[in-house]
């Protein structure tokens, strides 16, 4: 602890970073089993049993942002796949190809556990691992959370009954009897982590803001692995306090002259984070915040371990209904007021991008702000056009830049 | 009516189903709508309603792909073209499954662009392994009941639903009695004709069904005969255009059976008894064959397939890949290595509702087909 104190967040999340992946490297010799798991999931339920959750999308992520991904692609193609496949997946069956990641790869997993509130992908991705390692794959079943009230409680009792039965399957992986006094501890971390976390995000209301998404985005990752660990509450607390020491209270934001304050829809172009970054800033524009990195700002309630578990889970915002993620949006641009958004079509991720028109148009009737919808690919630089990107984000600054000035004017409501 | 009318009728109603389905609705009934994926016919039929299962249109998108990323199935696509521009006032209301991510987020944009009656989600379970998949079934199949009750304002109950049971369960049986002819003696019928007749079965209420049905059981050759023809098992979820089953026929190819959603596993699981009717429909759910977007047990989905072609001597399967089915691509590379390794002859073909005839789709067919019998020669 001592030693931590003088660690920055960054040094300290490099630090955890390495710590994780060293240990899941070596767990199979310490006798530990590895679980895949999706960033979405009841990941507590791992950390309470002593296995270690790895997570094949975090993986992917870095491979992407090393731009390996049109090579581990292209050696999976080749045996069959489409490109037309979330750039995720495709990153990490062709890891397996090629044997090629920038941490040295991930270990082969004793157990597979896919939710699906994520998305539907991921079960067919881990289908296809849990084929070739021969390993059992639990689908983590999440309905659809609709709004009716009725369906709503039902959902809840499916979810919670399969959390009895991954408690069962864990028991028989390992031999071991589940304890649920340790998976109220583990909850209880979940719950301190993400309310820090969601604090974290909600930094980027003050105007102008410390933190744009590409903060969040790199903050990210330690929620997601992390989360039920005491190390994730120590670093959200340390990014807190680093932010509002640095930023906050001296007035900072994370550009000079804040003009526009966006929204951005969807994962983000994780290859071209930077670039975008760059690109809006020379506008006075920055991103502050997205569904996509809300996702992990839950709500827990130790107490009633398996519920919270359930409600947590089921209702994240890829599995609700659009209007009822419409209004989550519309949540984001009242508490931040946002002046901008853009709307990114993905087509590696169907699950968030489906029906993005229809999002738009409840997003601008409601907000009056006029949105960018773009396509490409959050992985692979095959899909993106520079030169036809930049121009369309551009052109849709120049609107908000007309759009502002005819508002200074009176010349529009 | 004669067997050739009969099979006239099913042709014509297997390719546009809207006037008779309008002929229904001036009858009272209410045409209610749902996309292709274990929504329980007997179910909205037993509320008095008119079950459809919608499949698609081979017509051109225009409505649609403004809706739809580029890469949506073309499934997905037909689908919502079908409702959204050529036939936007023939149902009353829709039950929409979902399955897979494309079907869940159709289902938002489908209500949101859709004017209905009514509309209700069927959340299926995505898994099938585990009780509390079938808890799941029943529960959600119970949610449906109500919702089509209060839209009706008539509940219902047992008498009801199992004089539903009982009459799909007849029109299965008379299905796949005729499917057991083709298969005695595939000069019987054309692979065309017998998935009419399936398709058919999606569209009509059985009672309606069922007379034509007899009168095309009686009718056709009992005997067996002699087949020269290769035999082929048929897999995926769906063929279309069916112009590819004429493409079938042309090629001199015995369909000898199939995985098809539309096809074997829409006319082979009927309702059991049992003392709770909403039990015997989940009953009947578990029995099914295996569902690309369902996680089923183990590899049970190549597995099965493997057991179908083996049990009825194929010459090879043909696979029909829904263009940009997502839950076929992560499945296919696999099944392919699956069948080279046990040298079982499969062609994968590229399907999608709007190209009807694809020249290059017709000269593989032709070359497998070839192949299939020059394996034949040589033994
Ligand atoms: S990016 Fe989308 S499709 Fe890919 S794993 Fe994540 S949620 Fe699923
Ligand atoms: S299972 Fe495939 S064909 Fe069916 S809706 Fe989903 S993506 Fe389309």
């Amino acid at each position: 602890m001592g030693e931590t104190k003088q660690m920055t967040a960054k040094e300290l999340s490099k630090r955890l970073t390495k710590t994780y992946y060293e240990g899941a490297k070596h767990a199979h010799e310490q006798g530990k089993f590895i679980a895949y798991t999706t960033a979405v999931s009841p990941a507590e339920l791992f950390y309470a049993h002593d296995v270690i959750p790895i997570y094949p999308e975090n993986h992917s992520v870095m491979m992407i942002t090393h731009r390996m991904t049109a090579e581990l692609s292209e050696s999976i193609e080749r045996k069959g796949y489409t490109s037309h496949l979330c750039a995720y997946a495709r990153s990490d069956l062709g890891f397996r190809e090629l044997h090629k990641s920038p941490i040295g790869g991930i270990p082969d997993p004793d157990f597979l556990l896919a939710c699906n509130a994520q998305c539907f992908t991921l079960t067919k991705w881990f289908e296809v691992l849990s084929r070739r390692y021969d390993a059992p794959l639990f689908v983590f079943d999440t309905p659809q959370f609709i709004r009716d009230k009725k369906a709503r409680e039902e959902i809840i009792k499916y979810v919670m009954e399969q959390i009895y039965e991954m408690i069962e399957a864990l028991e028989r992986l390992t031999g071991k009897k589940f304890d649920f006094d340790r998976l109220r501890e583990v909850i209880e971390y979940s719950r301190q982590a993400s309310i820090l976390y969601k604090k974290y995000l909600d930094l980027a209301s003050y105007k102008p803001s410390p933190i744009s998404i590409f903060d969040a985005l790199i903050n990210m990752a330690i929620t997601v692995y992390l989360r039920g660990t005491p190390d994730a509450v120590e670093f959200y607390r340390l990014l807190i306090d680093e932010t509002m020491e640095n930023k906050v209270k001296k007035g900072i934001g994370v550009i000079p002259n804040e003009k526009y304050r966006l929204y951005w829809e969807n994962l983000p172009i994780w290859f071209k984070f930077r670039d975008h970054f760059n690109l809006l800033a020379s506008y006075g524009a920055v991103i502050l915040t997205s569904l996509y990195v809300h996702a992990w700002s839950y709500d827990f309630d130790p107490s009633d371990p398996v519920r919270t578990l359930a409600e947590n889970y089921a209702s994240v915002f890829s599995n609700v209904e659009l209007e009822e993620r419409a209004e989550m949006a519309l949540d984001l641009f009242k508490r931040y007021s946002l002046n901008g958004n853009l709307m990114f079509l993905n087509r590696s991720c169907k699950a968030v991008s489906f029906a993005v028109h229809e999002l738009r148009d409840i997003i601008t009737k409601k907000t009056g702000v006029p949105a960018l919808v773009f396509e490409s690919d959050m992985g692979d630089p095959r899909f993106y056009s520079e030169s036809q990107i930049r121009t369309r984000i551009e052109a849709y600054l120049e609107t908000l830049d007309q759009l502002s000035y005819d508002r200074e004017r009176g010349l529009r409501d | 009516m004669k067997k050739e009318d009969v099979l006239k009728t099913l042709h014509e109603i297997s390719m546009d189903p809207f006037p008779y389905l309008e002929s229904k609705r001036e009858k009272g009934f209410k045409i209610i709508g749902s996309p292709l994926a274990d929504v329980p016919s007997e179910l909205i039929h037993a509320a008095g309603l008119m079950p459809v299962t919608i499949l698609g249109t081979n017509r051109p998108i225009v409505k649609a792909g403004g809706h739809l990323p580029d890469n949506a199935c073309s499934l997905s696509r037909s689908n919502l073209e079908l409702v959204l521009n050529y036939q936007p006032r023939s149902f009353d209301g829709f039950v929409f499954p979902q399955v897979c991510d494309t079907t869940q987020h159709l289902s938002d944009i489908w209500k949101m662009t859709i004017s209905s009656e009514f509309f209700a989600s069927f959340l299926i379970p995505r898994q099938v392994d585990r009780p509390s998949a079938r808890h799941w079934f029943y529960a959600e199949t119970r949610r449906l009941k109500e919702q089509l009750e209060a839209y009706t304002g008539n509940p219902f109950g047992r008498e009801a639903l199992e004089e539903s049971f009982s009459l799909y369960n007849e029109a299965r049986r008379l299905l796949r009695k005729i499917y057991g002819i083709k298969r005695k003696n595939p000069a019987a019928l054309s692979n065309r004709q017998l998935f009419d007749l399936i398709r058919a079965f999606c569209y009509m209420d059985p009672r309606d069904l069922i007379p034509m049905l007899e009168t095309m059981t009686e009718n056709l050759p009992k005997e067996k005969a002699e087949d020269e023809n290769v035999r082929v098992v048929l897999s995926g979820i769906v063929v279309e255009p069916s112009q590819l089953l004429d493409i079938l026929d042309e090629l001199g190819v015995s369909i000898v059976g199939d995985d098809l959603t539309v096809g074997t596993r829409m006319i082979a699981y009927d309702v059991p008894e049992a003392e709770d009717p909403l039990e015997a429909l989940t009953a009947r759910h578990f029995d099914k064959s295996p569902f690309s977007p369902i996680r089923d047990v183990g590899t049970r989905l190549y597995d099965h397939l493997l057991g179908l072609f083996e049990t009825t001597g194929a010459d090879g399967i043909i696979f029909f890949h829904i263009k940009f089915c997502e839950s076929q691509d992560y499945d296919l590379p696999d099944l392919k290595h699956i069948m080279r390794e046990r040298r079982i002859p499969m062609i994968v073909l590229d399907t999608e509702y709007q190209s009807v005839t694809k020249a290059q789709t017709k000269t593989r067919l032709e070359a497998f087909i070839e192949s299939l019998y020059g394996e034949r020669e040589n033994g």
